[in-house]
């Protein structure tokens, strides 16, 4: 039971991580992001419900994650209104403000 | 006067230090205060080293004054040592101390620095910046001298790469960036060198096995040079036991030693410099602004000689003794080498870097005859020519800045216009060939008389440097001073007082140690007693 | 107190002279020359003084001790010391008097004082050294004292060439001696460089130094001597040194410095007397040298390089002296041609002060117009040339008489060295002096009397100090060698009278050729012009030297700076160019793009979870 659960997460932290990596939208990244996060959580509610030692406490750190994600996103999706704003693009290829 | 139970080693370290602090709340603008500041910040370090000449007991073996405070302490996994430990770790500690070999290099490092100091008069930008930088790295330059840990030294040694890199790099002529990374990349291959052969001595010599506490033996990593020294020297010594059956991890073997001994040459060598390790120094002596080179000259390449002496031949006696004839050859490379080259040099600051070049070949001259007066020669050449290539590059400096050239083609009669300076400049030309009654001259012949007892005909081909340097030091001083003086330089001043006072200062130095060489000699007289001491044990045995 | 303990005074006052001198600056020029007398006349008193003593005093102090081994500094008094001190300080002080009228209207006076001074000093010094290191010292000083006043005049070309080549030659010598130093130090019992211990080290050939060393050690303590004395074939830095002011010709160039290598010589006897080879070596060269010269001054126009191939001549007769084994030849010689080749530079300098030129060609008559510096220069001329009674007849006979004690071939070789001295003086003095005044002679005026009291002076002891020494008397040879002085010949009077009529002969031949013109001996030159430009150019030496020696060093740096440049500075390029391409390899992957350095994470991540499985699954 276990298997399929953390197969599924995988799967979805994998989607998660390409879209993360390749897509040019910020906004697609953005949810591909959030995507890698459910798939965490998809493993620590199955490993808080089939783990060794069952305990809530995976369900608990799991609305822990729920929550900072909704943080993350509101001001992720704040940093990019502010930046499509000054720029007028939220090409992830056209902003290299890292760049030394 | 007795010296109060103070830590006078560590102020003298960082008092530079304080002033920089000082430095760092004034404003940027006020150039006069923070000049005023600086010097007053380097004079400091140098009355309390004179304080400590006047108080140095020099019949005493080993270190004069110790300072020792516990610093980084790293207790070990004792599940390898297989248990009955009491204790088990790696020590690094703050530990300074100052000896024979010490003091004259400490002396000179100050008066250097102030004089430098002095002659920032030139700086024309970001004066803040370039007086912490110097501050900072006189810091460094006083650190490794009185540094008696080998991180500790180590840590002082790349102390003084930062600053140095920035005086250049900001305050240099055209080239100067290139020259700063130069400069740092070559430096910094060195120091890699030299921290690999550091840490393998401090995981083999630097093992040792101390008195019982409580239940179990001490073992402890030590980076203590005194420790390593002391472990070098006993051969009932861990280090020095080859075990029957299991392997001794902390045995260094001969050929291992051999192989620390040359890496620590090459470490050193590009600080010395060495043939061919030397074409960094080139540029520096070019593109850096005269005071920094003053020092850069003055002082940073005898951290070279002084770590090669400290390191290299007190913890490898024997192989200093093996590598004696090729250290030997090598310093006459470099003595005809730099002196054949700098009679081509057009430009006088690069004529000045070979003659550094031809300079430290006596240097090593002397430190290949193992002998305690060409050893002591070798530490006599590095302070007077410490002090005699400050003044030169101080000179050129002050011609530099009012005639916008240093090259000899360009220059000529420039006693009529500045005979002081002329004057000061002939006189720093005479020491540098080693006119007797000069500091030169002593360095020269303690170092040649000492190797001559050994290698005669090397001394024999040296000899021919002397011609040599008298060749290309009267071509470059009277190309400049003697001839007609070119109609644009007519109206040129001669020395404001603010510069004459540092070549006055040096050239008493330079005078004093020619007349009364005893000044250093004497502090010397037991400087050399590790190397001497297992020469004469197997001479004796 | 006995004078001679305080003789380490001697050198004291003219070295306080050059500090007041040297302090003062330029703002006291009218006292310059005061100061420096005063310096001087207080040498030369305490020297007087020391030498009427005659009492012999030493004493030293440690100046670097290393160990057990220590490098003193003392100094010395006995009878040889002191005459040369006294020798020293009288030209000195003379000289002194002397340029405050030939320099008055040098602005950088108080300069040339203080050099003068300190070469004083450095003189003094020498004398007195106790021991070879510490000559050696004064040794080096002197020189750069000779270089600071040869390039006195810093702004002519060719005094700063001169000023150079003087340095740098009489440095090749230096460096021999210092060898001999270093090797005396290693070889000497005790590591003793005293010349007392120099002394009875060798004295009674105890075999404590093995012969062959011995030999080297003299012979590279002669080099120090060839290259100060100007011996052949070191002398090429001589001529030219007549770029210097005309006292200082007098002074260093003629009568103290250059004989210095006379007085080291005689200062370690010992060791020349230990060694057959190096005694050979001394007076074969001398001789040689002294021949050399005088044929190269027969040709000259300059007045001073006349004067000046006639010191180097007259030094090869003091070598040649040494080198027969007559100690007291060379030092008498010594002592006589300080006394007139000083008196005859100082001539020279009044010509030049009163002409302004000093070409012979451009001269003429002069006799006439100074009658003064005329007969004074006579007087010196007369001296040189050895004609009874002046003081370089005595000189000369006693050389002449120890050669042919030892070898005739030396003593035929003097005997030419005397004709030539006695026919190129002849025709200096008489191209000068006599005949129908040139246009510059007209002009000329005679030199003020701070000049010619000098002159004076000099005069009378160059016709006065040859008695000390004469066949029937040895006074001199008594004063220096004491109870071991050698007996005269017993017929002591043929050498003289050859010698007389050697020189005599000289005289007239040379009176015949530039006054009469019965002979025409430029004439027979003429006809050889190569010969003569030969002749005129000092054989070409120093055209050798330049193609031999300088111009393949210029290029051997040459060589090497390419070396540097490209090879060794080409490595360090090309060790710097991999790094900086890996730097810019490296550098293409910081884009700025997020994603991309997440990418490299992810990479890095899947590498250390490969690494980690398979050491698990492997091992």
């Amino acid at each position: 039971m276990l298997g399929s659960y953390l197969t599924i997460a995988a799967i979805l932290f994998c989607i998660g991580l390409y879209g993360a990596l390749a897509k040019r939208n910020a906004i697609i990244v953005l949810l591909s992001i959030e995507l890698m996060l459910n798939a965490v959580n998809l493993n620590l509610v199955a490993f808080s419900k089939y783990g060794v030692v069952p305990s809530l406490s995976g369900q608990m750190f799991a609305l822990f994650t729920i929550a900072v994600a909704a943080a993350e996103a509101a001001v992720g999706v704040a940093v990019l209104v502010a930046l499509f704003r000054a720029r007028g693009t939220i090409k992830t290829d056209e902003i290299d403000e890292l760049r030394g | 006067m007795m010296i109060p139970d103070w830590p006078i080693l560590s102020l003298i370290v960082f008092s530079p230090l304080a002033g920089a602090a000082v430095l760092l709340a004034m404003p940027k603008q006020r150039a006069r205060l923070l000049r005023i500041t600086a010097i007053i910040a380097t004079l400091l370090p140098l009355a309390l080293t004179l304080w400590l000449y006047a108080d140095f007991d020099a019949n005493r073996v080993g270190d004069s004054f110790e300072e020792y405070a516990a610093w980084v302490n790293i207790p070990l996994d004792q599940a390898g040592l297989g248990g009955g430990a009491a204790s088990y770790g790696l020590h690094l500690d703050y530990r300074l101390g100052i000896d024979g070999l010490s003091l004259p290099l400490v002396l000179l490092a100050t008066v250097i620095t102030a004089m430098a100091a002095l002659a920032s008069v030139t700086i024309r930008k970001r004066w803040k910046a370039y007086y912490i930088w110097l501050l900072v790295l006189e810091c460094g330059m006083l650190g490794v001298f009185l540094a008696r840990d080998l991180f500790l030294f180590f840590i002082f040694f790349e102390i003084t790469l930062i600053p140095m890199l920035f005086l250049i790099g900001i305050w240099g002529l055209f080239n100067r960036e290139k020259a700063a990374t130069r400069f740092l990349i070559y430096n910094g291959l060195g120091s890699a060198v030299m921290l690999i052969v550091f840490a393998i001595v401090v995981m083999t010599a630097g093992f040792s096995i101390g008195d019982t506490q409580g239940g179990g033996a001490v073992f402890s990593y030590s980076g203590s040079y005194e420790t390593i020294l002391a472990n070098l020297s006993d051969p009932q010594a861990v280090v020095n036991q080859v075990a029957a059956g299991n392997v001794n991890p902390f045995y260094l073997s001969n050929g291992m030693e051999t192989a620390l001994f040359v890496l620590l040459l090459i470490a050193f060598g590009i600080k010395l410099p060495i043939f061919p390790f030397h074409s960094w120094m080139l540029s520096v002596h070019r593109e850096a602004p005269a005071p920094v080179v003053m020092i850069h000259s003055g002082i940073l390449l005898k951290m070279g000689a002084y770590g090669l002496i400290r390191f290299g031949f007190f913890l490898f006696p024997e192989q200093a003794e093996r590598f004696a004839p090729t250290l030997a050859v090598l310093g006459l490379i470099n003595l005809l080498y730099g002196a054949v080259i700098a009679y081509r040099q057009q430009e006088l600051r690069s004529m000045l870097a070979y003659s550094s070049l031809s300079h430290m070949g006596i240097v090593l001259l002397g430190l290949a005859s193992l002998h305690v007066i060409g050893m002591q020669g070798a530490v006599f050449q590095l302070v007077s020519h410490g002090l005699i290539s400050a003044l030169l590059f101080l000179l050129i400096g002050s011609f530099y800045e009012r005639t916008g050239t240093s090259r000899i083609d360009e220059l000529g009669g420039l006693a009529k216009a500045a005979p002081f300076m002329a004057g000061a400049l002939l006189a720093g030309g005479l020491a540098s060939l080693g006119l007797p009654g000069l500091s030169g001259f002593v360095g020269e012949l303690l170092a040649l008389l000492g190797l001559f007892d050994t290698h005669k005909v090397i001394v024999s081909i040296a000899l021919l440097g002397i011609i040599l340097t008298a060749a290309y030091v009267l071509r470059a001083i009277m190309g400049i001073t003697f001839g007609e003086l070119p109609a644009k330089y007519g109206s040129m001043k001669d020395a404001r007082f603010i510069e004459a006072l540092p070549i006055v200062v040096l050239l008493a130095f330079v005078l004093l140690l020619g007349i009364y060489p005893s000044f250093l000699t004497e502090l010397m007289k037991h400087g050399f007693d590790p190397l001497l001491h297992h020469i004469n044990m197997r001479v004796g045995g | 107190m006995a004078y001679s303990q305080a003789a380490w005074l001697i050198p004291v006052f003219p070295l306080a002279a050059f500090l007041v001198l040297t302090a003062l600056g330029r703002s006291f020029r009218r006292s310059a020359p005061i100061i420096a007398s005063i310096g001087t006349l207080g040498s030369l008193a305490l020297s007087v003084l020391v030498m009427v003593e005659g009492v012999e005093y030493r004493d030293r102090i440690n100046w670097i001790k290393i160990g057990d081994l220590s490098l003193s500094i003392g100094f010395d008094v006995n009878h040889l010391t002191s005459l040369m001190l006294v020798i020293v300080s009288i030209v000195s002080f003379l000289v002194c008097m002397y340029s405050a009228g030939y320099m008055r209207d040098d602005e950088r006076l108080t300069v040339f004082y203080g050099y003068v001074s300190l070469f004083v000093f450095a003189m003094m010094g020498l004398v007195l050294a106790d021991n070879m290191l510490m000559l050696y010292l004064f040794w080096e000083l002197v020189g750069v004292c000779s270089f600071l006043l040869v390039g006195f005049w810093y702004h002519k070309p060719e005094a700063k060439a001169a000023a150079k080549k003087a340095f740098i030659v009489t440095r090749i010598g230096d460096a021999g001696l210092l060898l001999a130093v270093l090797l005396l130090f290693w070889y000497m019992p005790n590591h003793a460089l005293d010349f007392v211990g120099i002394q009875n080290v060798f004295q009674g050939q105890s075999g404590a130094v093995d012969a062959q060393i011995t030999t080297l050690i003299a012979l590279l303590v002669f080099m120090g001597a060839i290259g100060k004395s100007g011996q052949f074939p070191l002398h090429v830095w001589l001529p030219d040194a007549m770029e210097g002011p005309t006292p200082i010709s007098a002074l260093i160039h003629a009568a103290t410095m250059v004989a210095a290598g006379v007085f080291l010589i005689a200062r370690t006897f010992v060791l020349f007397e230990a060694s057959a080879v190096a005694m050979d070596t001394v007076a074969y060269i001398g001789a040689f040298t002294a021949l050399f010269a005088a044929s190269i001054a027969l040709v000259q126009h300059d007045v001073k390089r006349i004067l000046a191939y006639s010191t180097i001549s007259q030094l090869g007769y003091m070598m040649m002296a040494l080198g027969v084994g007559s100690l007291t030849g060379a030092i008498f010689h010594l002592m006589t041609h300080a006394f007139f080749k000083a008196l005859l530079f100082l001539g020279a300098g009044s010509i030049i002060h009163a002409t302004k030129t000093q070409d012979i060609r451009e001269l003429g008559g002069l006799g006439g117009r100074m009658r003064l510096t005329a007969l004074l220069f006579g007087v010196g001329a007369l001296a040189l040339s050895g004609i009874p009674p002046f003081a370089g007849f005595w000189s000369k006979d006693t050389i002449l008489a120890a050669a042919l004690d030892s070898n005739p071939a030396l003593f035929a070789a003097g005997l030419l060295g005397a004709l030539l001295t006695a026919l190129y003086m002849a025709r200096l003095f008489f191209r000068v002096f006599a005949g129908k005044p040139s246009a510059i002679s007209e002009a000329a005026h005679e030199s003020p009397a701070v000049m010619t009291i000098p002159m004076l002076a000099l005069a009378v002891l160059a016709l006065g100090a040859g008695f000390v020494e004469t066949p029937w008397y040895d006074g001199l040879s008594q004063w220096l060698l004491g109870d071991e002085a050698p007996a005269h010949a017993a017929d002591g009077y043929t050498v003289p009278i050859i010698g007389a009529a050697v020189a005599l002969l000289g005289l007239y031949i040379g009176w015949l050729a530039y006054v009469k013109r019965t002979i025409r001996l430029s004439a027979a030159l003429d006809a050889m012009p190569s010969a003569r430009r030969l002749l005129e150019n000092g054989y070409g030496l120093d055209a050798l030297y330049t193609h031999l020696i300088v111009k393949p060093y210029r290029l051997l740096g040459s060589c090497v700076q390419l070396f540097d440049r490209y090879v060794v500075d080409g490595l360090v390029q090309l060790a710097a160019f991999g790094v900086s391409a890996l730097g810019r390899g490296t550098a293409r992957l910081q884009n700025g793009q997020v994603q991309t350095y997440g990418l490299a994470a992810v990479i890095g991540l899947l590498v250390l979870i490969v690494v980690l499985a398979g050491r698990r699954l492997w091992s």
